[in-house]
């Protein structure tokens, strides 16, 4: 089922810097939507608006038309939204199935999720490419798999909707690679991708659709080929010289 | 760009393939959680439970009689506290206070109602645990030490309420209990036959601590302990199950105040102060309280080393923070998990020389 979210006059403030000064964009399930944007420029702010870690100052969020702007972090979560972070987290010292576990046991509580597609952690773990450490604890694994698992946790809440804060980073070129092979299939099984990142290439091979935040405003939004040509978005990434 | 593009065309890549295959196996047993008992474990619970149950036949004599009666006392409000503290990671200094909630609910009760042990012992359990959730209240804010002085301070607090409570909570002297009478056919004016009852009170407590650590419930909670703002992100609804938490801990330390209020027959404001919580506090880190046995053993040690080693009670005090600095400086995780931790090892060593291979070794920790 196709799943829209639909942000508006999105604004929040942290004293006085403003992080979000009125964002409009909608997340379309159908394609896998990239935010980019550069450091400071609002994509987590946002993220976090709409996850109800931050309550915003003003706008509204709409999932699938119902307005849930400002609820609690875990209602959301239970809406079908789920999301990773950018500090790649885990529960550290509880073995990477447990970790799997614990999320399949909440998440999502709609049953619109047809196929409930991982009966158990080790399935979903095997989609992840983790099923060989599923008994060891999640602190002990490399960096690159901890982003994984962040992913597997994120995906066991049987979410329609994915946001992922900087999936990629911290990890080199093949390890990106494979990711975006993980995205791709997530996307063809109908959730939901949206994510942020810096790496305008990967961002540029993986998404449909990009949007540009820079301090706070949307500076472009369309898809990918119109968006990596558009002059203003080439200024801020590459200064106004080039 | 046309790097990334040729890579993708190439490589018909692992992890998709992967994808696309786990979609039609067919789905594998659905894994249940929680630790499967060793063999070991499972001999090691026997002989407890079995030494537990057997001491009044061991002619123990009447003063170790009472010290076991104050440990298994001891032991059940500590098996409540393993669930909040060991599970979800937050330590309250409420505990004696709860206790004292469940203690003078039997007592009031007792001496306006007529009620006797088993009658109060349903309301002790409920006013402690509504006392828990209220004492627990603070953690959806503060965390750490921060929210233990809070709930050190509540303790006080109802210590001082009940010195200045008048008649109805007996001021500084206390309130008096009637003796509990006869249960299952057994005199409990009989020492050894109070202590049975409380023992297998404890032993209760204990099995209930391992079922909650080894359960859904359990684990949500060790989500809340390892990661908060990833357990919310997916649909855990935190402030609700720290406060579920405190309250089933409220009902251990409840029941252990209307089982101890009835075994002294005198219950005063002192039993139930901050400096006691603290000791709870002790006893718990010490043991560990994570593990099945370490609440127990936490109680036992301090209950039984000032007694075994002859030491004044004011000096006792110096000793046990010594203990604790020591025991969170060297024993991260308490007594018995370093022991465990030992026994692995130490059984993986014999099984290499045996066999010239390593296996895991037992496990006996709830969590």
């Amino acid at each position: 089922m196709a799943t829209v979210l639909e942000i508006s006059g999105m604004r929040k403030r942290f004293g006085g810097v403003v992080a979000l000064a009125g964002v409009d964009l909608t997340i379309k399930s159908e394609e896998i939507i990239g935010i980019i944007g550069p450091n400071g420029s609002g994509k987590t702010t946002l993220f976090n608006s709409v996850c109800g870690v931050y309550t915003p100052d003003g706008g509204q969020v709409r999932w699938n038309g119902v307005e849930i702007t400002g609820r609690p972090a875990h209602e959301i979560g239970r809406m079908g939204i789920a999301r990773t972070f950018q500090q790649a987290m885990s529960f550290p010292s509880l073995s990477v199935r447990e970790n799997v576990q614990i999320a399949m046991e909440h998440g999502c509580r709609r049953g619109d999720w047809e196929a409930r597609r991982w009966s158990s952690a080790e399935e979903l773990l095997r989609f992840v490419g983790l099923e060989e450490f599923a008994d060891e604890s999640a602190n002990a694994m490399p960096f690159g798999n901890l982003r994984r698992l962040g992913i597997a946790v994120a995906l066991g809440g049987r979410p329609s909707q994915l946001l992922l804060d900087e999936p990629a980073a911290g990890l080199n070129e093949s390890e990106s690679f494979a990711l975006v092979q993980l995205f791709r299939a997530i996307h063809q099984l109908g959730v939901g991708v949206c994510l942020i990142d810096h790496h305008v290439q990967m961002m540029a091979e993986l998404c449909d659709h990009l949007i540009v935040l820079h301090f706070g405003n949307k500076i472009a939004d369309g898809p990918t080929e119109a968006v990596v040509r558009d002059e203003k978005v080439i200024e801020v990434y590459l200064g106004a010289e080039s | 760009m046309a790097q990334w593009g040729r890579r993708l065309n190439k490589n018909p890549t692992s992890v998709a393939a992967v994808a696309l295959q786990a979609k039609t196996r067919p789905p594998v047993g659905h894994a249940k959680g929680g630790v499967h008992p060793s063999r070991t474990f499972i001999i090691v619970t026997a002989v407890v439970v079995v030494a537990v149950l057997a001491l009044p036949w061991m002619h123990p004599g009447y003063r170790l009689l009472s010290f076991a009666v104050t440990t298994c006392l001891t032991a059940i409000v500590l098996y409540g506290m393993a669930v909040p503290f060991g599970q979800a990671g937050i330590m309250s200094l409420g505990y004696a206070g709860l206790m004292g909630f469940g203690a003078y609910t039997a007592a009031i009760l007792s001496r306006d109602l007529g009620m006797n042990m088993w009658q109060a012992m349903p309301f002790s359990a409920l006013v402690a645990a509504l006392f828990a959730g209220l004492f627990g209240l603070p953690s959806l804010r503060i965390s750490g030490h921060h929210f233990a002085i809070v709930t050190w301070v509540m303790c006080e607090l109802l210590r001082i309420t009940l010195v200045n409570g008048g008649k109805f909570t007996g001021a500084a002297t206390g309130l008096d209990l009637p003796p509990i009478g006869k249960a299952f056919g057994l005199d409990m004016d009989k020492l050894a036959n109070a202590y049975l009852l409380v023992a297998a009170f404890m032993l209760l407590c204990m099995l209930a601590t391992y079922l909650i650590a080894n359960s859904r419930f359990g684990r949500t909670l060790r989500s809340i302990r390892e990661n908060e703002q990833l357990a919310r992100a997916i649909g855990v609804n935190t402030d609700l199950l720290k406060l579920t938490a405190f309250m089933a801990s409220g009902v251990f330390a409840g029941i252990a105040g209307d089982l101890q209020a009835y075994n002294f027959r005198h219950i005063s404001p002192d039993l139930y102060g901050g400096a006691v919580s603290m000791y709870f506090a002790l006893m718990v880190m010490l043991g560990g309280p994570r593990t099945l046995f370490g609440p127990l053993t936490g109680a036992l040690i301090v209950t039984f080393l000032p007694e075994v080693m002859r030491i004044d009670p004011i000096d006792s005090r110096i000793a046990y923070g010594v203990a604790l600095i020591a025991v969170i400086m060297l024993l991260p995780g308490g007594i018995i998990a370093v022991t465990e931790r030992g026994y692995r090892w130490l059984a993986e060593a014999v099984r290499g020389a045996r066999k010239g291979v390593s296996s895991p070794g037992a496990d006996s920790s709830t969590a």
